[in-house]
C-alpha cells in the first residue's frame, strides 16, 4: 500500500501553509530558462516538472545570504540589543521562530542539510541555523531525469535518496505523486492529506558514476603542491559562484554596520575563491591566485571535511559547474583527476 | 533592519512634513556663497545639510545616493560657473558626468526632481538663497521620498519585461574551427606566442604547448569574451599571449588599449569572423567580421535582417514610471547575492582592488541588501560608463539571472546621444570619461 497527493492536493496544502503563516520555498520560473528556489507568494509559482535542478540551493532557508545576528539600539545611555533572528529582546530565548517549509527541493540539496549540521554544531553550537534548522520541513521531489552536470551517484547519492528530507514525493505519472514520510515533521504536514493507493512512484535512475572520489582524494592529499592546480585554474576568474549556488559551501564573513544600515551585526556569505577571504591585515595573502583557491575548495570537498565528519562535502547536484561562468567546477576538476 | 529608519523623523506634528535636503557643495564657490548668504542675513528655509567638499569633480556619485539613505528628500549638487574651476576644469569634468549619471538614476528609476544641480559662484548669496527656498519648496510639495529602493508588490511577476520567445539552440561546429588549431599551432610551434586563449570543449581554454592545439573549438557555443584573461596576473606572467575573439570582443581591446591596460604590439589577435553564437546581442550585431585583428579566420555573410525582431526590453523598461522602475530593480536585485560574478567576467572591470572590496572603511555596503545592491550596481554601471563594449558577459555570468546589460545599454546609449561616442569602435575617438567639452548639455543644471 502507497499514500499518494494529487497535484492540486498538493498546491491547496502549500496554499494552506501559506495562509498559516509558513514561509514556503520552492522552484519557481524566474524568468525563461532560470529556475531558482524562492519564496513562494502563492502555490500557483511552485514549479514541478520540465527543468532539472534549480540553479540555487536550499542553503538560504537555513542559512541565508544576510543574516542579521543582532541589532542594536541606542536610547541616551542605553544600548539595547535585539535578536537578529527574531527582533525580540536579546535574552527571550522562546521568542518564536517562523515557520519554514521547503516543496520539492531536490535529494542533492536536502542532502546537504546534515551536511551542514556537522559544521554548524561541531566545535560551536550555531544558534542562527539551529534554530532556522528546526522550524524547517523539507519536502524532496525525486528527480525526474538528470542534466549533463549531474553527477549525485558519485559521490553515493541518486535521486531518490531519501537523505535530509521530512518527505519524499515520487511522480506518478499521472499528475500525482505518491508520498513517503520520513521524520515526524513530515508526516505531521501530510496528515490527513493523502489517499491510499497500490500505485508506486517512480524515479530517474540518474547519471551514470562520473568519477571515483577516492581518486579525488589520494590525489588531493598528495598533490598540495603541483602544476595540475596553476594549470587547471588559469580560466577560473575567481568569481565565486560556485560556492554560492552550492547546497554545500557554508563560509560567511562578518560585517558591522552602523546607523546608516539600521544599526547592526550581520554576515554574509563569503567565498574561498575571493583573494579577500584569506587576505591579512598586513597585506599579506597565503593563498596567492586563483590555483591556490581552486585547491582549497576542491581539498575542502575531498579530504578535510570527510577526514572529519566522515562523508564528502559535496552531494553532486553540479551546480559549481552548471553555473561557472568558466565551466570549471567540481565536476570538472574531478573528471580531470580521475581521468587525467 | 529596516533601511530607511532616519526618514521617520522627517515628519513633526506640528508643522507636517518638512523635507530634508543634503547638499554637496564645492569649496571655493558655493560654499562661499551660501557663506555670503549668512552673513549678509539673507533668510533661507533651514531644511538644508551643507556637505563641503574640494570640488564638484571630486564628488564621488555613491555621495548622492547615500545622501538618500540617510533620509534625504532632495540633494542638491553645486559648484563654481564653467569658467571658473579653482582647479581650472573639475566643474567641466563633473559635467560631465552629471549627465551621464543622471541616466543611470534615470534607468534605476530614481525621482529626477529630487536632484539638483546648479552653479553658485562665491559672490552669489542671493542665488543661494532663491535655489534653497525654491527646492525646499518644490521638495515639500512632492512630499517624502518613500518610493527609495521599494519593491513594490515583490511577488508580482508582471512587471518583468517580455523577452520574445526562446530561440531554438542548435549545436553547430563552425567551418574555421580546423583552421583556429592550425594557426595556434603554429604560433605556439614558432615562439612567436607563449599561450593561447581559446575556447574548449568545456569553456576557455589556455594553452602553452602546440601538441594541445587540437583542444580548441570554435563552435556555436564559443559565447564568452575571452579578453578578460588578458588582464589576469597569472596568465601575464606566461608570456605573450594570442587571443581568439568574436568582432564584439574585439571592441574590447580598442578600449584596453586606449586605456593603457594592453600593449597591443605585444599581442597576437586571432580574430573570428561570426554569424552570430545564440546571444540575444548577435540579433542586433552588425561588426560580423573582426576590424583589427592580426589575422582573421571564417568567413561570415552580413547582419540578417529580422524578420521578427525581439522586443525591445530597454524601451519597455523607459516606458515604466521611475517608480516602477525602481520597482523593477528592487525585485531583480533582490536575486543577487552579491558574488561579483558580474564583476570578475568583465574584461574591462581591471581595478586591483575593487572599491567593492574596500573595507577599511568599507565603500559599498557589502550586504546583499537592497541599499547594498543599488550601492553595487550603481558603481558597477557608472564605473563601465562609457567604456562598457556590451559584450554581455555579466549578464551571462550573473546566477541570479539579473538583467545588468539593461544598465550597460542606458550609459551606452547616454554617450551616444550626448558624445557621439560608441565605446570599442574607433580607436581614435577621445573616451567620454577623463575629457570634456566646453559645449557639452547643461539644460539641467540651474
Ligand atoms: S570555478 Fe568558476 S564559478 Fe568558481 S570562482 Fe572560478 S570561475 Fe567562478
Ligand atoms: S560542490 Fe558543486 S556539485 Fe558538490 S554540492 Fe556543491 S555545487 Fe553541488
Ligand atoms: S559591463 Fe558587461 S557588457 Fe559591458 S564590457 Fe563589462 S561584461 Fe561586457
Ligand atoms: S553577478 Fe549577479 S548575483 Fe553576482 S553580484 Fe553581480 S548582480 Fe549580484
Amino acid at each position: 500500500m502507497s499514500e499518494i497527493i494529487s497535484q492540486s492536493g498538493l498546491r491547496q496544502l502549500v496554499a494552506d501553509r501559506i495562509a498559516a503563516g509558513t514561509i514556503v520555498s520552492g522552484p519557481t520560473q524566474v524568468k525563461p530558462k532560470l529556475v531558482l528556489y524562492a519564496v513562494l507568494g502563492s502555490p500557483d509559482d511552485l514549479l514541478l516538472e520540465g527543468f532539472v535542478r534549480p540553479d540555487n540551493s536550499i542553503k538560504e532557508c537555513v542559512f541565508p545570504k544576510q543574516e542579521e545576528l543582532y541589532g542594536y539600539r541606542i536610547q541616551g545611555n542605553n544600548i539595547e540589543l535585539t535578536d537578529g533572528l527574531t527582533n525580540d529582546d536579546l535574552t527571550n530565548d522562546d521568542a518564536p521562530v517562523p515557520k519554514q517549509l521547503v516543496v520539492a527541493a531536490r535529494p542533492c540539496d536536502a542532502a546537504a542539510l546534515p551536511i551542514l549540521d556537522h559544521i554548524f554544531n561541531w566545535d560551536f553550537k550555531d544558534e542562527f541555523y539551529n534554530r532556522r534548522r528546526a522550524a524547517t520541513t523539507v519536502v524532496t521531489l525525486a528527480c525526474d531525469s538528470h542534466g549533463e552536470n549531474c553527477f549525485c551517484t558519485s559521490v553515493g547519492l541518486h535521486p531518490a535518496a531519501e537523505r535530509g528530507s521530512d518527505a519524499m514525493l515520487f511522480e506518478l505519472g499521472d499528475g500525482s505523486y505518491e508520498v513517503r514520510c520520513i521524520t515526524d515533521k513530515g508526516r505531521a504536514l501530510f496528515d490527513g492529506k493523502t489517499e491510499e493507493s497500490d500505485k508506486v512512484g517512480r524515479a530517474d535512475a540518474g547519471p551514470e558514476k562520473k568519477f571515483d572520489p577516492e581518486t579525488v582524494r589520494a590525489f588531493v592529499d598528495q598533490h598540495f603542491e603541483d602544476p595540475f592546480w596553476s594549470q587547471h585554474a588559469l580560466t577560473c576568474v575567481g568569481c565565486g559562484v560556485c560556492a554560492f549556488t552550492c547546497p554545500t559551501c557554508h563560509c560567511f564573513d562578518i560585517v558591522d554596520a552602523g546607523p546608516s544600515a539600521g544599526n547592526a551585526r550581520y554576515r554574509t556569505w563569503d567565498s574561498c575563491q575571493f583573494p579577500m577571504f584569506t587576505a591579512h591585515a598586513s597585506g599579506h595573502n597565503p593563498r596567492a591566485g586563483q590555483p591556490s583557491r581552486q585547491r582549497q575548495r576542491i581539498l575542502h570537498k575531498f579530504s578535510i571535511y570527510p577526514n572529519k565528519f566522515g562523508e564528502i562535502l559535496c552531494t553532486g547536484c553540479g551546480n559549481c559547474t552548471r553555473n561557472c561562468p568558466e565551466g570549471i567546477g567540481v565536476l570538472t576538476v574531478a573528471t580531470e583527476i580521475d581521468h587525467g | 533592519m529596516s533601511d530607511d529608519s532616519t526618514r521617520d523623523g522627517t515628519m513633526t506634528e506640528n508643522k507636517g512634513f518638512e523635507p530634508k535636503i543634503v547638499a554637496y557643495v564645492c569649496n571655493w564657490c558655493t560654499y562661499l556663497g551660501a557663506d555670503l548668504a549668512g552673513t549678509t542675513r539673507l533668510e533661507y528655509p533651514p531644511n538644508v545639510r551643507i556637505i563641503r567638499l574640494p570640488c564638484t569633480g571630486r564628488i564621488d556619485f555613491n555621495l548622492i545616493v547615500k545622501g538618500f539613505e540617510i533620509g534625504a528628500d532632495a540633494v542638491l549638487v553645486s559648484g563654481c560657473h564653467p569658467g571658473d574651476c579653482h582647479y581650472t576644469a573639475g566643474n567641466y569634468h563633473a559635467r560631465r558626468r552629471w549627465i551621464l549619471f543622471r541616466e543611470l538614476l534615470d534607468t534605476l528609476g530614481f525621482d529626477l526632481r529630487r536632484i539638483h544641480f546648479t552653479w553658485i559662484s562665491a559672490a552669489e548669496g542671493k542665488k543661494w538663497q532663491q535655489v534653497i527656498t525654491e527646492m525646499t519648496e518644490q521638495t515639500r510639495q512632492l512630499g517624502p521620498y518613500t518610493d527609495l529602493y521599494a519593491n513594490g508588490s515583490a511577488q508580482d511577476s508582471a512587471n518583468d519585461l517580455p523577452s520574445g520567445p526562446p530561440t531554438p539552440f542548435e549545436f553547430k561546429t563552425l567551418p574555421a574551427e580546423g583552421a583556429l588549431r592550425e594557426s595556434c599551432r603554429k604560433l605556439l610551434a614558432d615562439g612567436t606566442v607563449k599561450v593561447v586563449i581559446g575556447y574548449g570543449q568545456r569553456g576557455p581554454a589556455i594553452l602553452t604547448r602546440a601538441e594541445d592545439a587540437g583542444r580548441l573549438v570554435w563552435n556555436n557555443r564559443c559565447v564568452s569574451n575571452l579578453t578578460t584573461y588578458l588582464k589576469r596576473k597569472e596568465i601575464k606572467a606566461l608570456g605573450k599571449p594570442a587571443v581568439v575573439v568574436k568582432p564584439c570582443d574585439e571592441k574590447s581591446l580598442v578600449v584596453l588599449e586606449k586605456e593603457s591596460q594592453l600593449d597591443r604590439k605585444n599581442i597576437h589577435v586571432i580574430g573570428m569572423a561570426c554569424e552570430g553564437v545564440g546571444e540575444p546581442k548577435c540579433t542586433f550585431c552588425t561588426a560580423r567580421t573582426p576590424r583589427f585583428a592580426d589575422e582573421t579566420l571564417g568567413e561570415a555573410a552580413g547582419p540578417a535582417s529580422l524578420a521578427d525582431p525581439p522586443p525591445n526590453r530597454f524601451a519597455a523598461l523607459m516606458a515604466m514610471a521611475p517608480a516602477e522602475r525602481m520597482a523593477f530593480w528592487a525585485k531583480q536585485f533582490d536575486r543577487c547575492v552579491k558574488c561579483y560574478a558580474c564583476r570578475q567576467v568583465c574584461p574591462m572591470c581591471y581595478c586591483e582592488r575593487c572599491i567593492a572590496d574596500k573595507n577599511r572603511p568599507i565603500a559599498i555596503d557589502p550586504a546583499p541588501s537592497a541599499k547594498g545592491n543599488f550601492a553595487w550596481q550603481i558603481a558597477r554601471a557608472f564605473h563601465l560608463a562609457a567604456r562598457c563594449v556590451g559584450c554581455g558577459e555579466c549578464s551571462r555570468a550573473c546566477p541570479a539571472g539579473i538583467d545588468l546589460a539593461l544598465l550597460n545599454i542606458a550609459l551606452h546609449k547616454a554617450a551616444q546621444v550626448n558624445f557621439g561616442y560608441d565605446a570599442g569602435v574607433d580607436p581614435a575617438a577621445e573616451p567620454v570619461v577623463g575629457s570634456y567639452a566646453l559645449q557639452d548639455k547643461e539644460d539641467f543644471i540651474g
